[in-house]
């Protein structure tokens, strides 16, 4: 009699500790995941003699707006914004369309083949050729350097494509059945019954593209030289190794620190993906969901 | 009697035939779906694979793959006894073993613990942050990576000299860059990797967790006993997916974040294959690395997937 409510205080002060605990831990790690953001974009507006003595924590200190200006008003900048925003529009929606389409006969695995066709594809999630074959065949292929090479080697990728089949597997059998009956052809059920029931997980891999393309350093590094073709993150790239924007530079009045510079490079940058990303949240986790508990 | 049951087996067979033929013939609008698709993976993803024989090449840019002249295997050869290839090699390997043994186990553990954050509005003001740096590229989180660690003007050395250390130049010691660099992935990836556990946790019955507390279980031994084997089988996945990556050590995160000083820490399979073929133009040897990294990633996968299948019945496809 005695042990009971001795026994359920000590459960109530464990689970009390827990949460304590719990709260603790993650209020640390997104602090943690703030404060850097913070520092950059306090270097961005802080004044020159407040970086150079190093007392520039996670608040700004003084204030300017000459290095922001001076990078939203370079021409570099502006083109290579530019040119992010139209391989990334463009991209996506070609890849969308691409992998929707291919993905819905692989979902009907009562079809003889698909599961090997399935595999054709799946196979290249595992082993690929790398980058040095991929180079010399895209400069035998004659694309090197053009808008080509920044938009059409991504069309297929084999991780969504698996999403999106996997959506249309559960998608009810009886739609399917009940439009074939009415004498609908293959490409009326795809465009009449399963595009408009698969809206959620295209929002998911408009998402997962858009933000990849808008990212991606490393191809767009490979493949691409002119100046008229770089992207964000070649551009950010060069203002961070120092390789400074010399049309900022000119720009800038003497009293603004090169750091502040390159901060503010950072984060106009960082802003376009700050205002969608509000929007995108409930289509990557369901994506992600999706995704991994089924193959 | 035997001989009837295979003629049998063989009519089935040929009715299947038939059958399937029918199907074909039926949906051929749905076969042709996929050329597009089925042309783009030969284009860009198969040809590649091809090129990988450019490894036992002596590769020329005027020849091409076609015509350069064959050496066998003096590309491997060259490979498995250059000094360089085990350093990098090393690094690799210290590198992704350092994700897995810290960034992995953290993304299972905040997914727990933000299991434990009640529903309220500050968790999805938490869940909003922790998911964000994923979405930073890395060329962005490599500009923060050197603002944070500047020894005169960085936040972190800011608190090491206010406690009265010496500033470190993180990204210049070859005793600190591969912590900075698995710092960093930690930072970007983690919570988003816990996304996938944090799904998986909300699939547990909560009637264990009441059957539990009805038998006096505390919130500890409901962790153990509960949530974690509830979480087992998409651990052991994400395991077998994370342990399939162990030779390509972000690539772009390091080549971001390295330079000449630190190469004997951080020089990874990726930016070793990067120097030698982009900017050494010594194309045959870096396709050699690569398909030596390739066929490792491939065969770990297999093995993987293999002994996932085998223990708990769930596997990549």
């Amino acid at each position: 009699m005695g042990i009971k409510p001795s026994s359920k205080i000590k459960k109530g002060k464990e689970a009390i500790l827990v949460t304590a605990f719990a709260y603790l831990f993650i209020t640390i790690l997104v602090l943690l995941i703030i404060f850097p953001l913070m520092h950059v974009v306090s270097k961005a507006f802080s004044e020159e003699w407040a970086i150079s003595s190093g007392s520039v924590g996670i608040f700004p200190v003084g204030f300017q707006f000459d290095a922001m200006n001076s990078i939203i008003g370079s021409q570099r900048f502006l083109v290579a914004f530019g040119n992010s925003v139209l391989i990334t529009v463009l991209g996506t929606i070609c890849t969308l369309v691409v992998t929707a389409f291919t993905a819905f006969p692989l979902s009907l695995r009562n079809l003889p083949h698909m599961k090997k066709i399935l595999l054709f594809f799946v196979f290249t999630m595992y082993f690929s050729g790398g980058i040095i074959p991929t180079y010399l065949l895209y400069n035998a292929y004659g694309i090197l350097d053009t808008r080509i090479v920044l938009i059409v080697p991504g069309l297929i990728n084999v991780f969504h494509l698996l999403i999106i089949k996997n959506f249309y597997e559960d998608i009810p059998e009886s739609i399917i059945e009940s439009a074939k009956v009415d004498g609908a052809s293959n490409l009326t059920i795809f465009l009449r019954f399963i595009v408009p029931l698969s809206k959620p997980v295209y929002a998911t891999i408009v998402v997962f593209t858009s933000v990849m393309i808008w990212n991606n350093y490393f191809g767009p590094m490979m493949y691409v030289n002119s100046p008229e073709l770089q992207t964000l993150p070649l551009y950010l790239r060069d203002m961070i190794s120092k390789a400074t924007d010399i049309q900022a530079k000119i720009a800038m009045m003497q009293e603004v620190s090169e750091e502040s510079i390159t901060a503010a490079a950072i984060v106009a940058a960082t802003v376009p993906i700050l205002c969608v990303y509000p929007f995108m949240q409930r289509y990557f986790v369901k994506g992600m969901t999706i995704g991994s508990t089924k193959g | 009697m035997r001989k009837s049951s295979a003629l049998r087996n063989k009519d089935i067979r040929q009715a299947e035939k038939a059958v399937n033929r029918r199907l074909i013939k039926k949906n051929l609008d749905l076969y042709l779906f996929l050329i597009p698709g089925i042309l783009f993976i030969i284009v860009f993803r198969y040809m590649p694979m091809y090129g990988l024989t450019t490894s036992f090449q002596e590769y020329n840019i005027f020849s091409g793959i076609l015509e350069s002249p064959w050496v066998g295997f003096k590309n491997f050869n060259m490979l498995f006894t250059s000094r360089n290839f085990y350093s990098v090699l090393r690094n690799t390997l210290f590198i992704s073993f350092g994700k897995i043994l810290f960034t992995f186990p953290l993304s299972i553990f905040i997914a727990i613990l933000i299991n434990e954050i009640g529903r309220t509005f500050l968790k999805k003001t938490y869940q909003t942050v922790l998911y964000l740096p994923h979405f930073l590229s890395w060329v962005i989180v490599s500009g923060l990576v050197t603002a944070a660690c500047s020894p005169s003007t960085g936040i972190i050395n800011q608190v090491i000299v206010g406690l009265g250390g010496q500033p470190i130049s993180f990204l210049m010691d070859n005793q600190w860059f591969r912590t900075v660099v698995i710092a960093s992935e930690a930072w970007k990836e983690v919570g988003y990797s816990a996304i996938v556990f944090i799904a998986a946790l909300t699939g547990i019955n909560p009637e264990l967790y009441e059957a539990a507390k009805v038998d006096g279980a505390g919130k500890l031994r409901q962790i153990i006993h509960i949530t974690l084997p509830g979480m087992l089988s998409i651990i052991l996945l994400m395991f077998i997916l994370n342990l399939g990556n162990v030779l390509n050590a972000n690539t772009e995160e390091i080549l971001l974040m390295y330079n000449p000083t630190v190469y004997k820490s951080g020089d990874v399979l990726g930016t070793f294959i990067y120097r030698t073929g982009v900017s050494q133009m010594n194309y045959s040897y870096a396709t050699a690395i690569g398909l030596f990294e390739s066929l490792v990633g491939l065969l770990l996968v297999l093995t993987g997937n293999f002994t996932s299948k085998r223990t708990t019945g769930r596997s990549i496809w």
